[in-house]
């Protein structure tokens, strides 16, 4: 049952190509920041409320398969706010993060971009506006010399489209939530210093 | 919460039929280490790091003999609650049966050898291998076997039970268990060592729970770099964590020089376990919530002076052989060898059971954003024991001895903290840990034939 059958809104909706393309794009420009290390830029296109979160993943028998994806509160690689990634940002600036000092070359893709209308009354905290899109993710990481990763998994967003201090909608695309699935059990590297 | 079993009468890990199996001599050699470790000089030969024949010894020797940590009690609520793990390089499931025990079982099925239990966790009736389908229940007992019609007269169901470890016993919460039917107490083997965890184990009556799970993670680099670290390395906290201790200050500059030179004492335990701690009140890097919250009067009251100005500041510290944990932040952590180049990192979140929510959430958010892969500390300490791993095969570098010796002749009783300790920066519970290592690779253990 689709929501914008009764309503008559979009909501709920598979938005339409050029909102998909504009998406996508979006998707393209942040990936190249994070690639490119900077991170600072990357902030920007984060909403001050951020909601940013990736838990942890179990192996449970098939019968408590409800319970393979820890739940908020339990193990996350991840469970952050707009200004705890700043804090993890200004580790970065320090000249003294040796974990990425060299830093390591990484390489972001992003594909399988499903994007739909927010629907305030299927989707929890959103407004008309938002869009839901998820996405798939494959980041790939060489760091000094032979050290590779690959970290692969799914992102589930509320994108928000910001306001111009008038009240006019300025466009702009903003993540305002982001739940990152990462396809692992046993974390197959030494650490996470990049961001998804 | 104490194993029941019988003392074992064979020498061998299980009583199961062996028939007539004998390993023959040469399959199994043990190397003397005696020149390897100079613990007396604070000289250690790189090849304890990279030997693959010094590792399958480690299994043996050190491993098998050693109470090695589980779990934590609370993982365990209801009879079948399970959580598989490993001992060494052996994989265990650690249960509550229907008489509300721990026990531990080698997840290995008797029939082919597949595990019996692939879940990280979970609750069941029983354990049943989905090779052929024998069957399992809490005790480890063989309950079920397909077409056992097939099987001769001989065959006996109670023979084929799942290996049980013989000793799990517990201490404030910890689980650890031992293979070595003849080991000394958990308690015993624990020693003054008990004195130091008290800090982060026994803040009330109602002691630890685990908060969210586990965090498990793989490291390019040989087990003991971690574990020794977390015994003896307070020093390498101003470099390597430069920039976490920038970022955490209050003023967002360098730490202060106060801060830098700190203070503090490390205890060096016979048995190889370590711990350090600054005894400088400055020297709280904690949640402010979690500090906010806590009763420091009350502490002082229960657990006295020296713990509160001492291990409850701050620190680190391992378990000998590879139990570690951080004791004011709670994060608590098992470095399980996989081959001499790898380990497996797990590490739990333990915080005290009679905390309102929001301040065990505050330690939570504080020990991820802090410890664990994307902890802005431990993401520079995986750098650095994979930099030490990654080139320590090159055959002149394995040759160079490496350095021990920051505080040799330091130790002493201080009259304040129990046995032996030094200063917060050396190398003595290194040396210790390493003195510890070179006796157990230099003694048969118990599973091994009486060479007289
Ligand atoms: S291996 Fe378990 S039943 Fe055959
Ligand atoms: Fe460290």
């Amino acid at each position: 049952m689709t929501h914008s059958v009764l309503d008559g809104t979009r909501a709920g909706q598979l938005a339409d190509r050029d909102i998909h393309f504009e998406v996508e794009q979006f998707y393209y420009r942040e990936a190249e920041l994070l690639d490119d290390g900077r991170y600072a830029d990357w902030l920007e296109l984060l909403a001050d409320d951020l909601d940013y979160w990736m838990p942890t993943r179990t192996n449970r028998l098939r019968r408590q398969q409800a319970l393979s994806i820890a739940a908020r509160g339990e193990a996350g690689f991840y469970d952050e706010t707009k200004e705890s990634l700043a804090w993890r940002i200004r580790r970065f600036d320090s000249g003294m993060a040796w974990a990425e000092d060299p830093p390591s070359r990484t390489r972001h893709l992003v594909t399988n971009v499903r994007v739909r209308h927010a629907s305030p009354a299927v989707d929890e905290g959103v407004t008309e506006s938002d869009l839901v899109v998820k996405s798939n993710f494959l980041v790939y990481r060489s760091r000094l010399e032979r050290e590779e990763n690959v970290f692969a998994g799914q992102r589930a967003d509320v994108l928000r489209r910001l306001t111009a201090p008038d009240g006019v909608t300025d466009g702009r695309l903003q993540v305002a939530r982001r739940e990152i699935l990462l396809d692992a059990n046993v974390l197959q590297s030494k650490n996470i210093s990049t961001f998804f | 919460m104490t194993s029941t079993i019988e003392p074992a009468t064979s020498r061998a890990a299980t009583t199961a039929p062996s028939g007539a199996l004998r390993r023959p001599d040469g399959l199994i050699r043990n190397l003397d280490v005696a020149g390897l470790v100079d613990a007396e000089g604070g000289l250690l030969d790189r090849a304890i790091f990279t030997d693959e024949q010094l590792y399958r010894q480690e299994l043996r020797r050190v491993f098998a003999p050693s109470w090695l940590f589980l779990a934590h009690t609370h993982q365990f609520q209801k009879p079948g609650d399970f959580f598989t793990t490993y001992m060494g390089e052996d994989p265990v499931i650690v249960t509550m049966n229907k008489d509300r025990e721990i026990k531990a079982f080698l997840n290995s099925c008797r029939h082919r050898g597949a595990r019996v239990c692939r879940a990280d966790s979970g609750r069941t009736k029983n354990f049943t291998c989905t090779y052929h389908g024998w069957a399992y229940d809490l005790q480890g007992g063989l309950v079920s076997v397909p077409n056992q019609d097939g099987y001769p007269e001989s065959f006996r169901r109670e023979d084929w039970g799942l290996v049980e470890v013989p000793h799990v016993e517990t201490y404030k919460g910890l689980i650890f268990g031992t293979w070595n039917p003849e080991s000394v107490s958990l308690r015993e083997s624990l020693g003054d060592m008990a004195w130091y965890m008290d800090a982060m184990l026994d803040h009330d009556d109602e002691g630890t729970e685990v908060i969210g799970g586990v965090h498990k993670w793989v490291l390019d680099g040989n087990w003991k770099l971690a574990a020794e670290q977390f015994a003896t390395d307070w020093y390498h906290v101003n470099m390597s964590h430069a920039s976490a201790l920038q970022v955490m200050s209050p003023t967002g500059k360098k730490p202060k020089d106060e801060i830098v030179h700190r203070t503090g004492r490390q205890y060096v335990d016979p048995n190889g376990h370590g711990a350090g701690f600054p005894v400088h009140p400055k020297n709280r890097f904690d949640a402010p919530t979690v500090h906010e919250h806590v009763d420091y009067d009350a502490l002082r009251e229960r657990l006295g002076d020296a713990r509160v100005d001492g291990p409850l500041t701050n620190g680190h510290a391992t378990v000998f052989p590879n139990f570690s944990y951080l004791p004011v932040n709670g994060s608590i952590r098992i470095w399980h060898p996989k081959g001499p180049n790898q380990i497996e990192v797990w590490a739990w979140t333990i915080v005290d059971r009679s905390w309102p929510d929001e301040v065990k959430e505050a330690q939570r958010r504080y020990n991820l954003r802090t410890f664990g892969p994307s902890g802005i500390f431990e993401q520079d300490d995986g750098e650095n024991w994979s930099e030490c791993q990654s080139i320590a095969h090159g055959f002149i570098t394995n040759g160079v001895a490496l350095n021990y010796q920051m505080g040799i002749d330091s130790e002493r009783e201080d009259g304040r903290f129990p046995g032996v300790t030094s200063e917060l920066y050396s190398d003595a519970a290194g040396r210790a840990f390493y003195a510890r290592w070179r006796t157990l690779m230099n003694t048969p253990a118990w599973h091994e034939e009486d060479p007289s």
